[in-house]
Order: C-alpha cells, then structure tokens, then sequence
C-alpha cells in the first residue's frame, strides 16, 4: 500500500520540476522559443568571392535536390564584402580567395576560413596574332610591364621567354588591373612581389595596390569584367581566376604559362596545380591560413590558392549552425567531385586537407 | 535571585569584577593580536607576493607583445634579420617563460585565473613554432608562405596569448588591489580601539570603587595592568598610523600610478602591434586605423586619460618621465596617423620605411622613445613603492607580540589585583 501511495506522488514531483524547468526555459528566452529549440531554417545565405560564384551556384542547386528542405542562396559581392557579412552576420557563409587577414580575425576571433576547393591565377592576353600558342611569361616580365617598362609584346624580355615563338607582334600592351580590392589582386600582387624584389620594393602586394600611372592601363571591376574588357581591347593582358578561363578562351583570349621558383614555365593544368598544392599539405596549419603562391614544386604551377568560406563558430541558434555545418561538409566531401568541379577547372582538395577542413567545420556552434 | 546573590556582596562583586577584567585583558590581547597580525601579513602579502607577481603578469603581456612586434618587423626587414632583434625576441619568450612559471606557481586554485594561465601555456610554444616556421620559410625563399606563418603566429598572439595575459594581469592586479585594501583597512582597527576604551574604562571605574570601597588609592595590580593596556594601545596607536600611512603612499604614489601606466603601455603596444599587423594584412580595410583612434584617447595626455591620471598620481622622477612621455606620444601619434595614411593609398614601400625605420620620425623610434619613457616611470613609481610599502610593512616589528604580552601583564595584574582584595575579606 505504501508503495502504491508513493509512486503518484514521485509522479507529480516530477511533474512539477518538468514543468519548472520549462518555465524557466521560457522566462530565460523572454517566452519565445529556446535557442537549442529553434526550428531548422529554410535556408542559408552565402555572399562573396566572385570567383567562387559559378561553382557555389551550381552546389546550392545540387544541394537544394539532395536536401529539398534547404536553399542556398548566393551572391557574387566580392571577397572583402563576403568577409564583412559573415562578420556582421549578415551572411551565414561569406567566400574570399583570400584567408582572413590578422586585423579581420583580431577583431571578430570567432571568424574561421575554410578551405572548399582549389583554385588558381590566370593571366590572360589579347594577341591575336599569336593563335593558340601559350606564351611563357614570369614575374619580373609581368612586373615590367605593370610598371610601364616593356610596353609591347615583341619587347626582347617576352622574346627570350618564348623561343618557340617565330615572330611576336609589335602591339602595344595595355595592362589591365582590377579597380576594387579583391583577392586576384592579392594573388597577382603576391606572384609579382616574390619573383621580383624591385616591384616588392616599390608597389609590393595587397588587395589594391599603388598601381604605376601609365597612360593606356585599364580596369575594370570583378573577374567577369577584366575578362569582357580585355577581349575588347586588343594588346590586352590581364588576370582572372581560373573559373572565368572558359569565358578568356570563348572572348579568344591566349593564357600564359607562368614560371615558377624551380624556373619551370607551366600551364593552369589540373596536375600542375594539384603540383603545387602538394607541396604545402604537410606545412599547413590547423587554421588552414597559408599562402601558396611561387612555391617549391618544381613541376607546380605559381599562383594557386584555397577558396576559404568565412564562417563564425559562433551561430544564432543551434539549428542554423547544424544546416551550415551539414553544407560544409557537403562541399568538401560530395561537392568536391569532377562533375562540379571540371567545369570551371578547380582542382579537388587533398585528403589532408579535407581532414582539417571537418575538424574546422565541428567548431561551428 | 541568581543575578542579586551575583552582586549581592562586596567579595561577590569583586570576583565578578575580576572575571570581567581577565575576559576583557584577553579579548584585547586576541583581537589587538590579530589585528596586528592581519594588518601585517597582509602588508607583508601586498610587498613580497601580490606586486611582484602583478609585475611579472605585466611583464608577461608586455613580453608577448614585444615578442610579436620584434619578430613581424624582423621578418618584414628582410630574409637574413639582424642579431639583435632576433636576441631580442629570444629574451622576450624566456622573460615570458620565466613569469608564467612563477606566476603557475603561485596560483591557488582560482578558476578564472588558472584557466588563463592553462591558455597561455598552451599558446606560448605554438607560437613560437609558428614563429620559426616563418623564418625557415623566408630563409627557404618562400616570403609569401613564411608571411602567412608569421600572420598565424600573430593571430596566436593576438587571439590567445595576448588576450589570456590580459586577463591574468587583471586578476593580479585586483589581488593587489585586495591585498592593499585588506593592509590599509580600518575597521578591525577601530574595533580593537574600542575594546580598548571599554578595558581601559572598566578598569578606571574598578580602581575608582575599590579605593572607595576599601581606602586604598593604589591596587599594583590594576595600576600595572592599567600601564600595560596604555602602553600596548599607544604603540599600536603608533605603529598603524606610521605604517597606514607609508602603505597609503607607497600604493597611491607608487602602486597605484605604476599600474595605470602598465596599463597605458599595454595600449601602446597595441597600437604598434597592429600598425605592424595592418602592413603585413594588406587588406585595404580600415579597422586597425579606428582602434588607433580610440586607444590614443584613452592613452592620452588629455584630462582623465591613462597619462594625465598616473601624472598627478606620481612625484619626482617619475612625474617628469610620464610628462616626457606625453610628449613622445604626440610625436609618435603622428608617425602613425601617416602611417595610416600610406595604408589608404597603398603606398606599401613607403609605409614599410616608416614602420619599420629607426630613423627619427619613423614609428619604430618613437615606439621605442615613448616606451622608454613609460618603462621608467614605471621603474621609478614602483621604486616608491617599494620603499614606502616596505617601510609600513617592516613597522608592525614586535607590536603582535607586545599586545599579547601586555594583555597576559594585564589579566595577571587583574586577578592579582582583585585576589588581594578578595583576600582581605576572608
């Protein structure tokens, strides 16, 4: 019997401490719905790398099929703008070519850069003349003539580059930059500063630079623009990443092959970048900032990078950061395949990569 | 009746007197004692535990943050970097080394602080690995990659160690402070003076009535004890204000303004460290030059910033360095507003020269005149201190044991005292 009568009153015990704690629950978040509790959201916005933009268009719709209850909406902004968003939190996922500068991550350390995919540099020209033949170009040429110093492709410096060339064309060279800051221009800026210590000296690297007055340099604003520009102005060269080489080629724009430390000239060719790549793997660090450019592969191609997503660890509720964990993972594993991949020529990242990439990509919370 | 038949006769009132006088003699000896013993290990905690090891978490941060600066700037000079920033940069992670195990050390079991300090250690030698990997790389001809390590290893700095020093020296700093309260704190005192006059005047108050009582104007045994209780009162009378007094100064004058400027070249070192940080960014953004902005208004000179306060805290020497060093901040404010303004442009080369310069006029000099400047103030105000605070400190001498000594004098003479009297009733 006096079992009997104590087991309802265990009962209503805990009744009423359940029900406590979920008032407690309810007074704690002002009567709206606990954080841990917030449904799954609908959708996932990511703003960003311009270059990333193609690929990233072409992973939310496969996404959207896999996960029918998840939209990934995209926008090409530029990395600088990707990076402020996440920050701001304006963004879910923010897509830089670059990794976050010291000053972005002293000043929100909760931002992580991810790495999603491989990318690289190409410089593209406008010489007709030429056909398909690739030209062999290095730093220092490239510097001088951002600086003004060789002013046309038959200039003796080109010619001693590329041997196999009978006869260049006397036309004029008209440098092409980007006229906002932008990772490219960080990359292109970084190659330049590396193999040519006097452009180091004087104008050095960033996401803009001091570029030198000359009187028939151009610019132009996002990738899609250097590309349309340059094949509208004959005597052209400028750089675009990999993923707008389909559009340089379709305008009848000629790509170089860039010298690199070993003094090797190669092509964006998947192995020369996974070449290059290779080479870092073992050296990079749990937070993943490395910069790959001019490396010591002797067959690897110069200007290759990681396309990072900015993330922060910190996310509104519990269930955002599920949805974006579960994205990231996707990308880097089922996303990184050929199918999405080939299409705009980035490479897949290295296992080892991907290892740190997961372990990055847990911390979100 | 049991309180009547307590007082109901002479002999019953004297041996109640008696026991009333003994209780009192020992409750002043025990909290005269313990007040003393107090107020002196806590004098004795401030000088020889809580300000070293507020400065060795001040030097830790500083140490970091030099650490970081020298070896940015070492990197950004070159492949092959002169000896002596590299020396430099080796004594700033042993001094670091150094202050961490002391102040590992002396942490008992505070959770916020230790925690910190578990931070900090675990960050320190990923740091310095990051740091090396940079100069192997450099030294490999690969600057861009050994850029980036460095950029890793200034995020360490920045986003654990720095933060985690940060953090122990606030906490040191308000042990310090704790302490200094605890050593200058008047209650206990006021309550021992009070006992005091409540001993004192019962023990009149018995001398009175016992000489009325019996016709006798001396009792030896309450006249010592009355000696005794005076005595005891009038030294530690003396001995507190003395030592009050000389800990008040040295920690308004010396601790107090020391700290404050720690504070100022914490922020000094900020601004250097992310001027270095922005030239090595690139990134065109513009947050590092708002820092600046609100750091140089809370460093100052300026009514209530960290200079002007310390100023009129400090005397001598040291006032005089802290006026130099406003004028050092002005100048160096300067190299770092062109500095920001080379940024904008993307005039890198330009920016590069000023930053890491040590000609007149480049940051690096005035960095390097206007820490001077701080360092010794610092150096001067916490010599004040440490003179004032051992002096008040080394007051208390043999005071606990002459207020014990004379309270065991005074209970003796009271039952003495009150016994002969008894005695004479039997």
């Amino acid at each position: 019997m006096a079992g009997k009568g104590r087991t309802p009153f265990i009962v209503v015990v805990a009744a009423f401490l359940l029900g406590l704690t979920a008032a407690c629950g309810n007074v704690a978040s002002g009567g709206g719905p606990r954080a841990g509790a917030a449904p799954p959201p609908s959708s996932l916005r990511e703003t960003g790398s311009t270059l990333l933009y193609p690929l990233m268009q072409a992973w939310a719709g496969a996404y959207h099929k896999q996960v029918p209850g998840m939209t990934i909406s995209t926008a090409a902004t530029g990395s600088s703008t990707g990076i402020a968003d996440a920050s701001a939190g304006t963004a879910d996922i923010g897509t830089s070519d670059a990794y976050l500068s010291s000053g972005d991550l002293v000043k929100n350390p909760t931002l992580l850069n991810i790495p999603l995919v491989i990318s690289a540099q190409v410089i593209v020209y406008n010489v007709p003349q030429l056909g398909g033949t690739h030209l062999n170009l290095n730093g220092q040429v490239l510097a001088r003539i951002y600086q003004g110093t060789i002013t046309s492709w038959n200039d003796p410096a080109i010619a001693k580059l590329n041997p196999q060339v009978r006869q260049l064309p006397p036309t004029a060279i008209v440098p092409l930059h980007r006229s906002d800051g932008s990772g490219d221009t960080f990359l292109f800026t970084s190659y330049l500063s590396t193999q040519d210590p006097p452009w180091n000296a004087a104008i050095g690297y960033g996401t803009s630079v001091a570029w030198p007055s000359l009187s028939g340099a151009r610019a132009a604003k996002g990738n899609k623009n250097m590309v349309g520009t340059c094949a509208a102005v004959p005597g052209c060269i400028a750089y675009v990443g990999i993923s707008y080489l389909g559009q340089a080629t379709g305008d009848k724009l000629g790509y170089a092959a860039l010298e690199n430390a070993a003094g090797h000239s190669e092509l964006p060719s998947g192995p020369a970048i996974n070449a290059s790549i290779a080479s870092f793997v073992s050296s990079t660090p749990p937070n993943e900032t490395i910069s790959m450019v001019d490396g010591p592969a002797a067959g690897g191609y110069p200007i290759v990078n990681y396309e990072y997503a900015i993330v922060s660890t910190r996310q509104p509720d519990a269930a955002r950061a599920r949805a974006i964990k579960a994205f990231l993972s996707w990308v880097i594993t089922k996303g990184n395949v050929p199918a999405f991949l080939t299409p705009v020529q980035f490479e897949p990242l290295p296992p080892a990569v991907v290892t740190l990439a997961s372990e990055q990509i847990a911390r979100i919370g | 009746m049991a309180g009547r038949s307590l007082t109901a006769t002479t002999p019953a009132k004297l041996r109640l007197l008696g026991v009333v006088l003994v209780l009192l003699s020992l409750a002043w000896g025990a909290l005269g004692g313990w007040t003393v013993s107090q107020h002196s290990s806590a004098a004795s905690d401030v000088v020889h535990v809580e300000q070293p090891l507020t400065l060795a978490a001040q030097q830790m941060y500083e140490s970091v943050s030099d650490a970081d600066v020298t070896a940015t700037t070492t990197f950004l000079s070159g492949p092959q970097p002169p000896l002596a920033p590299l020396q430099r940069y080796r004594a700033d992670i042993a001094q670091a080394a150094a202050d961490l195990a002391r102040l590992k050390a002396a942490a008992q079991g505070d959770q916020p602080l230790t925690t910190a300090l578990s931070d900090f250690s675990a960050g320190l030698p990923a740091y310095t690995s990051y740091v090396a990997q940079a100069q192997t790389e450099y030294a490999l001809g690969y600057p861009l990659t050994g850029g980036s390590f460095m950029q890793v290893a200034s995020e360490q700095a920045h986003v654990v160690l720095l933060p985690a020093a940060r953090t122990i020296y606030t906490l040191q700093d308000a042990a310090l402070r704790a302490a200094s309260g605890q050593a200058t704190s008047l209650p206990p005192l006021i309550a021992a003076a009070v006992l005091a006059l409540i001993t004192g005047f019962v023990l009149y108050r018995t001398q009175r009535w016992l000489a009325r009582r019996t016709h006798r104007i001396l009792n030896w045994g309450l006249l010592t004890a009355s000696a005794a209780l005076i005595i005891s009162v009038g030294w530690l009378a003396i001995t507190f204000s003395v030592a009050r007094s000389d800990l008040v100064h040295g920690i308004g004058s010396g601790s107090s303004p020391a700290g404050t400027l720690a504070q100022a070249s914490i922020d000094v070192q900020q601004i250097r460290g992310d001027a270095v940080l922005n030239l090595i960014s690139r990134t065109g953004s513009t947050s590092f030059q708002q820092n600046f902005q609100s750091v140089r208004d809370q460093i100052g000179p300026g009514p209530g910033t960290l200079l002007t306060v310390a100023a009129s805290s400090s005397s001598g020497r040291a006032a005089n360095r802290i006026g130099a060093a406003s004028a050092d901040a002005t100048a160096w404010y300067a190299a770092n507003d062109q500095v920001y303004r080379l940024d904008l442009a993307s005039a890198y080369a330009d920016e590069t020269k000023l930053v890491i310069g040590t000609g007149p006029g480049s940051s690096a000099a005035g960095f390097d005149q206007l820490e001077s400047d701080i360092r010794g103030a610092i150096d001067d105000d916490l010599s004040t201190f440490q003179s004032s605070a051992t002096a008040g400190a080394n007051a208390f001498g043999p005071l606990e044991g002459v207020v014990i000594v004379a309270a065991l004098l005074m209970a003796g003479g009271c039952a003495l005292g009150v016994e002969r009297r008894l005695r004479e009733y039997q």
